[in-house]
């Protein structure tokens, strides 16, 4: 049956689990991904990376490389210097060069590139590339960047595109690329007067998203455009960026960017891009890097971060007063680490309402390999630290974990640290559920002498990114079939079935005729970026606006030709007006949301366009004898407003879990001297189907997002905020054994154990 | 990775024709799962490999022997050997450790002989072996030998074999009347390397322990047999104050390696705890 703009006969596409619209594409091997790309000519580059953490360039020797047969050019940072005098990128400071000049700033830094039509052969001679260094003195810990006499960078160069970068222009030896202040109240005053003053310090670990699709760009040099294609989130910002190096107007760079194997966040802003395009430039061939696993490792990670929560509390757990101080590691390159530092270090103190609150963020330069966005961008770090916090003042003073939190927690239109009040935010409801789920006002098993059981509850939230914006286009077929075009970024969480089901849903049109055209900068529209869990509600407000367009000029070409657009199927209403199946009917849609920028105080009156909340309850069992436990229960709860694709939802909670999971037990970066010793999946362990906990339970709790498309907002990361300090506060619960440092291992627990009975172990 | 040349020989004895003595850069590979990883990483550059599994299928199979031994053909992939029906009813200690060995993808290309030849201490079947007091035999144009899995390994991935010499077949010998059990410890993800490993085979009457194997690896330079452990069990009566002594005498003779899954301080506690646990396992098997 042909198809009306009528609602009556499609049904609701919106909050019904419909299959994902890739899916058998990807399990019969068929969909379409950058590293099965081979274009004539293509050359393939292999980069010949730092050895040293921190040193300057004495000289690069190259020509044994150029000499070996099969290579066709090795370039250094003078080559790409002819083509772009100032080869510096990043989306918050110009401090990354495409390769390194005069200096590297950490063991894995490209420093020449190798193009080969064969890739071994470009493996082979980038082996035979020797680099003479004059080391540094180097600085890795994040606290002793702030004052350490080891400078990464000589001159802070912010991008110019973010306001509150701007005082930080031209300051020289300083590791600080960022500084966040919040005010609120009088914390000092309040710390004099409190019952009792508690203050800890907490570690996260560095940690990276290892997407089982490594990096991968090709650049296609045509006669009038340079064409990308990359396993990118961010097209529109790598056209925009590659552009800017360039000086060249946007409409001569075109990226495509098909399906990703995996984001996560590591895929944002420039990775490869900026070295690929000038490369193919330069050779005048399209050339392709693809790195390896192993290369990941020296790409983009996550913040490792030093986090110190002082509370002021009253004697029946009212929090008065709470100070953080947060250092992010940002490793040897900001990318948007600062942004982490600002938009995640507002949220500090917790979602409890606290009248007195300061908070001290900082962004640290360090030479590791750069720490940028991943799933959380910040978050599950504070919320590690703040509910572990919370649950040790609660333990000093006898309260039960629960009611700790019921007594502080934020309600609906109270005003959060920065003076933006609370709307659309299940913090309440969330924790409510999860102590119904976890029956946690029953009496609990606590196991056996040898085995014991404990539990904890964690809850933690998160303000969308702002303000960003998205544009889409809407384009009806004569027949009535249906093209998206947006530039979000389907890498595995479903954007292309939860897009088609807004716009089915927008138009009133059955999904199965709403097909989504991939990111190409050439015919889709501006977007932000995918990040943030930000895609659902503004990428889902674009293409809603841009359905309701085309919906609206459907509606008045059928008045124009004297038909009922409600009765009429839509390829009549073309036939009509055409004579034959001819035409379009094109909508568009732009979506910005309303934002103020906060004051000197970090104070404003709108900081967010939604929050998001995760809540996760954890049920441990540790043997008492090793140290050794097992996470047997955990039940995750979150507030999306009203689910697209319940299905989807789910996945995603579970998916963002157990991501968080394996940075809570047993992921971590390992280094010596500023060179990751276990950069593979041999030696550095996500986990794996058996470290699934036994029980895991996923829910939305029932909340609609008044302000998001058909109430639906972002669930990409709220499934990562409780899972660590549950866990902690349930092995806590268990044995008395507290953990402030992630990863949670069998042995620190050992060794608290023994600590607690007057026997220390050896170190 | 580097492209080599790849020889495929169709028998055992061409493939051992192909082995060069003086040239490092020449390797023979079963399931190649170890040794890609050396290449990946640059660690080892072949010139030369040699695969060896065209060569005669006997080496692909385990068999069982009226004595109630087992014949295992090097060149058994160990999701192979997990599925013969002989070694899960004779071994079933083999059967147990080769579920968590690794992943399927690689249970389904790694061969035994390979296993043992790697001489990885992490390796879950070397202990488990030595536990069984299994043999191999190897061969050489030279000719073949034959030499206990114990006397295998001399030190951390070195091993006995001569550069040309290959493993033909692993002898398991009957282990009625024996019980055995080992303990895979992880520390971080579950399908990691293991932290520490105990490999036990007791042979018992009633509660009376006639004789202990007790290996301990994974934190040693090489899969190790504790003489003070076995010493200890000897004879002796089972109950919980004699495993206790035993996991005090294995933590006391083992000098165990700190590594990134644990100091060796703590591995020496999870030997302490585990090795009576261990022998629990094994006298229920």
């Amino acid at each position: 049956m042909a198809t009306t703009l009528g609602k009556s006969n499609s049904g609701s596409a919106f909050g019904r689990s419909i299959p994902r619209v890739e899916a058998r594409a990807k399990v019969t091997g068929k969909a379409e991904y950058v590293h099965n790309l081979r274009l004539p000519g293509m050359l393939h580059g292999k980069v010949f990376r730092s050895t040293v953490a921190h040193a300057r360039i004495k000289g690069i020797d190259v020509s044994a490389a150029r000499e070996l047969p099969g290579v066709h050019a090795v370039y250094t940072a003078a080559d790409i210097m002819k083509l772009v005098p100032d080869p510096h990128y990043g989306p918050a400071f110009h401090d990354q060069p495409v390769l390194a000049v005069d200096k590297v700033r950490h063991v894995g830094e490209p420093v020449a590139l190798v193009l080969a039509a064969d890739p071994h052969v470009a493996e082979a001679a980038a082996q035979m590339i020797a680099a003479d260094y004059e080391e540094l003195p180097a600085v890795f810990d994040e606290v002793e960047a702030m004052t350490s006499k080891a400078v990464v960078h000589e001159v802070l160069k912010p991008a110019g595109t973010f306001p509150d970068l701007k005082h930080l222009k031209g300051k020289r030896d300083t590791n600080i690329a960022l500084d966040f202040h919040l005010r609120r109240g009088d914390v000092q005053k309040a710390f004099a007067t409190a019952d009792h003053v508690f203050e800890h310090t907490f570690r996260t670990q560095q940690v990276l998203h290892v997407p089982l699709e490594p990096f991968v760009t090709v650049a296609d040099p045509t006669p009038n455009q340079l064409v990308i294609h990359t396993a990118s989130q961010s097209p529109s910002f790598v056209r925009i960026e590659i552009a800017r190096l360039l000086g060249w107007p946007e409409n001569r760079v075109r990226v495509k960017v098909p399906y990703l194997g995996g984001g996560f966040g590591a895929k944002l802003y420039i990775k490869l891009e900026a070295l690929v395009a000038i490369a193919a430039l330069l050779a005048g061939r399209p050339v392709k890097i693809s790195l390896t696993m192993e290369e990941q490792f020296y790409q983009i990670t996550k913040h490792a971060a030093t986090l110190r929560i002082k509370s002021g509390v009253s004697k029946d757990g009212k929090i008065l007063a709470r100070e953080c101080e947060v250092w992010w590691n940002g490793g040897a390159y900001a990318d948007i680490g600062p942004r982490v530092t600002q938009k995640s270090g507002f949220t500090a103190p917790g979602p409890y309402d606290i009248e007195h609150v300061a908070i001290d963020s900082y962004a640290l330069y360090t030479n590791l390999p750069a720490a940028g966005a991943l799933r959380g961008f910040g978050i599950p770090q504070l919320v590690w630290a703040y509910e572990s916090h919370t649950d040790m003042i609660a333990k000093a003073l006898d309260i039960d974990p629960l009611a700790i939190r019921r007594k502080n927690i934020l309600k609906e239109g109270r005003p959060q640290a920065t003076g933006t009040l609370m709307r659309d935010a299940g913090i309440e409801q969330v924790l409510e559920r999860l102590a119904q789920r976890m029956q946690w006002e029953k009496a609990f098993d606590r196991g056996s002498d040898r085995l014991r059981r404990g539990r904890g509850i964690a809850i933690g939230f998160k303000a969308s990114i702002s303000p960003t914006t998205s544009v889409a286009i809407v384009n009806v077929s004569a027949d009535g079939s249906v093209m998206v075009n947006c530039s979000t970024v389907d890498m595995g969480q479903g954007s292309d079935t939860a897009m088609a089901q807004v716009v089915a849903e927008a138009l009133g049109v059955p999904v199965e005729s709403v097909t989504l055209v991939h990111p190409d900068t050439d015919v889709t529209p501006y977007d932000m970026a995918t990040l943030g869990s930000r895609s659902t509600f503004h990428m889902g407000h674009a293409v809603r606006l841009a359905a309701e367009d085309a919906r609206d000029k459907l509606m008045k070409l059928a008045q124009e030709v004297g038909l009922s657009a409600e009765t009429t199927p839509i390829p009549d209403i073309f036939r009509k007006k055409y004579g034959m199946q001819a035409g379009n009917i094109v909508g568009v849609g732009s979506f910005i949301p309303s934002y103020a920028p906060p004051d000197a105080q970090g104070q404003t009156d709108n900081a967010t366009p939604f929050w998001m909340i995760g809540a996760t309850g954890a049920e441990v069992e540790v043997d008492t004898e090793t140290g050794e436990f097992k996470v047997t229960r955990l039940v995750n709860l979150v507030d999306v407003g009203r689910p697209v694709n319940p299905a989807i939802v789910e996945t995603q909670i579970s998916g963002a879990t157990l991501m968080q999971l394996g940075f809570t037990l047993s992921e971590r970066m390992d280094f010596d001297a500023g060179q990751v010793t276990n950069a593979s999946l041999a030696d550095y362990k996500i986990p794996g189907i058996r470290d699934v906990p036994a029980v895991m339970e996923n829910e939305a709790v029932d909340m609609v997002q008044q302000t998001g498309p058909f109430g639906a907002k972002g669930v990409g990361e709220s499934g990562t905020f409780g899972v660590s300090p549950a866990i902690a506060s349930a092995i806590d619960d268990a044995v008395g054994v507290r953990l402030t440092s992630l990863p949670l291992t069998a042995e620190a627990v050992y060794r608290g154990l023994r600590a607690n009975a007057g026997r220390p172990l050896e170190d | 990775m580097r492209p080599f040349e790849l020889e495929q020989p169709r028998s055992l004895k061409s493939a051992l024709k192909l082995l060069d003595a003086g040239d490092e850069s020449v390797r023979v590979f079963g399931g190649a799962t170890a040794l890609m990883l050396m290449m990946k990483a640059g660690v080892f550059q072949p010139t030369r490999l040699i695969s060896l599994r065209g060569i005669e299928s006997r080496y692909s199979k385990a068999t069982a022997a009226k004595d109630g031994s087992l014949r295992i053909g090097a060149l058994t992939t160990l999701s192979a050997l997990g599925r013969t029906a002989a070694v899960r009813r004779r071994l079933p200690v083999i059967a147990a450790t080769l579920r968590t060995l690794s992943n399927v993808r690689v249970r389904n290309v790694a061969t035994l002989g390979g296993h043992l030849a790697h001489a990885d201490p992490h390796m879950d079947l070397p202990p488990v072996l030595i536990a069984l007091d299994a043999q191999l035999v190897t061969a050489a144009t030279a000719g073949s030998r034959t030499l206990p899995v114990s006397g295998l390994f001399t030190g951390y991935y070195e091993t006995a074999l001569a550069r040309n010499e290959l493993i033909a077949e692993v002898l398991v010998p009957d282990q009625t009347g024996r019980r055995a059990a080992y303990v895979k410890l992880t520390t971080r993800a579950a399908d990691d390397w293991p932290t520490l490993g105990i490999a036990v085979s007791l042979r018992t009457d009633g509660r009376v322990i006639e004789d202990a194997r007790f290996v301990v690896s994974a934190a040693t330079e090489k899969p190790l047999r504790l003489a003070s452990v076995e010493a200890l069990l000897r004879g002796a009566v089972v109950n919980d104050a004699l495993l206790a002594r035993a996991g005090e005498a294995a933590a006391a003779e083992a000098e165990l390696i700190g590594d990134a899954r644990g100091s060796a301080a703590y591995k020496t506690e999870l030997l302490r705890v585990h090795a009576g646990r261990a022998l629990r396992q094994a006298l229920a098997a």
